[in-house]
C-alpha cells in the first residue's frame, strides 16, 4: 500500500565525506570552516587520553564571549555605521513567511523547497553596496520598509571577530538595548571503556573486517555524544545500537563540548591545535571535531539556504589522524542545499 | 517555521482544566489554539452557551516554548448536526453564533454532510439588496459546477434551504465508529475550493484501540477522496494528557496517508487558512472568498457598510 511505503521513508538528509590531508595545498578544510557561520555546538572527542593539555584547555576557555540583545530592531543593522564598524562586507539575509515578507515589502525570491505553496521567501541585502550608496533609492526603500513599513524586532545572538585595533565594542554600541555579555557553556567529560571503531586512513569506505567507513564511524559518533550505551542489549528500551566492527576498546576518552555561538576563526584555530595534537607520539589513533550549527539558521555554508522540516540540522565533522590525514564529514537535513 | 494550531481544545465548566490544557499546549510549541464548544442538537432544546471569555482564563498568556510570543487564543463553536432543521442556527443573524471566531458542523448523516458543501453560491447572493442574481449565480456557478438545475426549478424553497446553509469553516469527520457513508468526489471538491477545511482529531484514538482502528480507516478513506488537501489534524483533548506535540502529530498524519509536506501542513497552514476564513466570515458578510486561500483583503473589509446584511426575505 502507498502509504506503508510512504512510511518506510525517512525524510531526506545528505552526508558528504571526504578524505585528505592537512598538509596538501588543495585542502579545502579552512574554507570549509570558515564559511559555516553559525555554529552552536563544538565537541570534540580524543580516545586514550585522560586530560586536556594546556593549550587546549587555554583555548577551549577562551572560545570568546558572545552577546544577547533583546528586541533589536532590524533597521539597526543597516545602518553605515554598523556596517563600518562591525560588518564591512557582509550580507543581511532574511528568511521570512508569506506574511511578514508581504508586509515588509522589499524584494526577494521564494525560497527553494516551497512545494505547492510557497510559504516561505528569501531576502537577500547586500550590505556593502549600501553602505557605498547611501543617497541611493534603494537604501531608502529598504530604511522606510524597516522603519515604518514593517519595524521587526528580533532577539539576536551577536559575535564579532574582532581584528585590529578598534576600540568600540559592542557593548557599549547596544548600550541602549538589553545587551548581555555571555560566556560558552563548556562541557568535559572522561568516558571509561569505550568502544571505539577501528579507522585506517585511506579507506574512506571501510573495509570489510578491517576497518569501519566513514559514514559507520558518523554513526557510532552521534551515539557517543548522546550518551547511549553501545551494546546492543536486546532489552534495552531506547537503543539496540551496536559499535560497528571490528572495534577495539578504549580505556578512556575525553569528550569535550562547547555550546554557544562559536565564531568559525575560533573553531579553525581548535582545529589547528589538534593537528598539533599529533606532534608528540600519542595512543591515539585519531580524534574528532564536529562543529553542529544552529538548528534554525537560515543559511548553512555560505549562502547555501538553510531549511528546517522536521529537524534543522547541518553539522560538519573532522576526523584527524596522525599522520595529518583527516576525513570530513557534512551532513544536512531536509530542505537544504548540498554541502560544498 | 510556521506557526502551529490545535484547533479543538474541548471547553468544560472547569477553567482550571482549561487552563491546564492551554498551559500544556504553549509548553509544546503550539502558537494557537482554539477552545471548542460542542452543542449536539439532538438532545432537548440546547442553547448555544456564550463562549469562554479569555481574559477570565488567563491575566497573562503563557508563553509559547520556542518563541517569545504568548500563545492566541480562539473560541470554537462546533454543531452536531443529525437533522436539517439543526443547521437553522447558523443563521448568519445569530448573535449567539458570531461571537464565536471558528465555526464547524460535524455532520452526522450522508446527505448533510455532502449537501452542505453544494450550495454556497445561493448563500452568498442572498445577502445582496440588487435582484436579479439569477444571471449572477449562473455565471459563478459555471466556474464552479455546481448543481444549477436543482436551483433553477425551486426558487422559494432554494431560498430557505439556502438560510440553513452553510457557513462554517470546518467539517468534522468522525472518528469513534465506523463511517457511516463513503465521501464523494464533486461535493468535497467544492467544499475545499471554497477554502473547508476538513478536520480529524486524534485523542479519541489515545484512548481506545478500536477507535484508533476506525480513525485511521476513516482518515484512509477521506484522502482517497481528497487527496490530502484542506486536512486539519487536532486533538479533540479533555485533559492536558491528551495533547501530543506538533510534530508527533504530523508524524501521525503520515499514518493517516497523507505526504510529509500535506502532514505538516496539516497542523500549520492549513489551520491558518481556516482562521483566516473565519476571519472572512466574521467582519465581511456577503463576500465569500473563492480562492483555495483565503486572504480577506483588508480595504474590502472596511468599505463594506454594516447595512449590506440583508434579511431572508429580500
Amino acid at each position: 500500500m502507498a502509504t506503508l511505503r510512504g512510511l518506510l521513508e525517512t525524510p531526506r538528509h545528505l552526508l558528504v565525506c571526504e578524505k585528505s590531508n592537512f598538509g596538501h595545498g588543495k585542502s579545502r578544510h579552512r574554507q570549509l570552516v570558515e564559511t559555516h557561520y553559525h555554529n552552536y555546538k563544538v565537541s570534540f572527542l580524543i580516545p586514550e587520553c585522560g586530560l586536556l593539555s594546556k593549550e587546549l584547555k587555554n583555548l577551549v576557555m577562551e572560545m570568546g564571549p558572545y552577546y544577547f540583545v533583546k528586541n533589536l530592531p532590524l533597521h539597526e543593522l543597516i545602518t553605515p555605521e554598523f556596517i563600518n564598524t562591525f560588518v564591512k562586507k557582509g550580507k543581511l539575509i532574511l528568511s521570512l513567511d508569506k506574511d511578514t515578507y508581504e508586509e515588509t515589502g522589499l524584494q526577494g525570491r521564494p525560497s527553494q523547497y516551497s512545494g505547492r505553496r510557497i510559504m516561505k521567501f528569501i531576502i537577500s541585502i547586500d550590505l556593502m553596496d549600501l553602505s557605498f550608496n547611501l543617497d541611493s533609492k534603494k537604501y531608502e526603500r529598504i530604511c522606510w520598509c524597516l522603519k515604518e513599513k514593517k519595524p521587526l524586532k528580533f532577539d539576536f545572538l551577536l559575535a564579532w571577530h574582532q581584528t585590529g585595533a578598534e576600540e568600540s565594542t559592542m557593548m557599549e554600541y547596544f548600550s541602549k538595548y538589553q545587551i548581555q555579555e555571555r560566556q560558552p557553556k563548556v562541557a568535559m567529560s572522561t568516558l571509561r571503556s569505550l568502544q571505539c571503531p577501528v579507522l585506517q586512513s585511506s579507506t574512506l569506505r571501510g573495509e570489510p573486517e578491517a576497518s569501519c567507513g566513514g559514514p559507520e564511524l558518523f554513526d557510532w559518533l552521534g551515539a557517543v555524544f548522546c550518551d547511549v550505551d553501545l551494546n546492543n542489549e536486546p532489552n534495552s528500551f531506547i537503543s539496540t545500537y551496536c559499535c560497528p566492527q571490528p572495534s577495539t576498546v578504549v580505556a578512556k576518552a575525553f569528550l569535550c563540548t562547547v555550546t554557544g555561538f562559536i565564531l568559525p576563526e575560533k573553531i579553525h584555530v581548535l582545529l589547528e591545535q589538534l593537528c598539533h595534537y599529533f606532534d608528540e607520539p600519542k595512543l591515539a589513533p585519531w580524534v574528532t571535531l564536529s562543529v553542529q550549527g544552529f538548528a534554525d539558521s537560515p543559511v548553512s555554508w555560505r549562502e547555501n539556504e538553510h531549511g528546517f522540516w522536521k529537524g534543522g540540522e547541518h553539522l560538519y565533522n573532522f576526523v584527524i589522524f596522525n599522520n595529518l590525514d583527516y576525513w570530513l564529514q557534512m551532513a544536512v537535513g531536509a530542505n537544504d542545499d548540498c554541502p560544498p | 517555521m510556521a506557526a502551529f494550531a490545535d484547533l479543538d481544545l474541548r471547553a468544560s465548566s472547569d477553567l482550571k482544566a482549561l487552563r491546564g490544557m492551554v498551559e500544556t499546549a504553549a509548553h509544546l510549541g503550539y502558537s494557537v489554539v482554539a477552545i471548542n464548544h460542542v452543542v449536539d442538537f439532538k438532545e432537548k432544546k440546547q442553547e448555544i452557551e456564550k463562549p469562554v471569555v479569555v481574559s477570565e482564563l488567563f491575566t497573562t498568556l503563557p508563553i509559547v516554548q520556542g518563541k517569545s510570543r504568548p500563545i492566541k487564543i480562539l473560541t470554537r463553536l462546533t454543531i452536531i448536526v443529525t437533522d436539517p432543521s439543526h443547521c437553522n442556527v447558523l443563521r448568519a443573524t445569530s448573535s449567539r453564533v458570531r461571537l464565536y471566531d471558528i465555526i464547524a458542523v460535524f455532520p452526522k448523516t450522508e446527505k448533510l454532510f455532502h449537501e452542505h458543501n453544494q450550495y454556497f453560491i445561493i448563500l452568498m447572493e442572498r445577502n445582496t439588496t440588487n435582484h436579479p442574481w439569477i444571471p449572477g449565480m449562473l455565471l459563478v456557478a459555471s466556474f464552479i459546477k455546481c448543481k444549477m438545475i436543482a436551483v433553477l426549478k425551486d426558487f422559494v424553497s432554494i431560498k430557505e434551504v439556502a438560510c440553513t446553509h452553510l457557513d462554517v469553516d470546518l467539517v468534522c469527520v468522525t472518528v469513534t465508529e465506523k463511517l457511516p457513508f463513503y465521501f464523494k468526489r464533486p461535493p468535497v471538491n467544492v467544499a475545499i475550493d471554497r477554502g473547508l477545511g476538513f478536520e480529524l482529531v486524534y485523542s479519541p484514538a489515545i484512548k481506545d484501540s478500536t477507535i484508533r482502528r476506525y480513525t485511521i480507516s476513516n482518515a484512509l478513506n477521506l484522502m482517497q477522496i481528497c487527496k490530502g488537501k484542506n486536512i486539519i489534524i487536532s486533538s479533540a483533548a479533555e485533559r492536558p494528557l491528551e495533547i501530543r506535540g506538533p510534530y508527533d502529530v504530523a508524524n501521525l498524519g503520515l499514518l493517516f496517508g497523507l505526504s510529509e509536506s500535506d502532514a505538516k501542513a496539516a497542523v500549520s497552514i492549513n489551520c491558518r487558512a481556516a482562521l483566516l476564513h473565519g476571519e472572512t466570515r466574521r467582519t465581511a458578510f456577503g463576500i465569500i472568498s473563492t480562492v483555495k486561500k483565503p486572504r480577506p483583503s483588508e480595504g474590502d473589509d472596511d468599505s463594506l457598510p454594516a447595512c449590506k446584511k440583508a434579511k431572508c426575505e429580500g
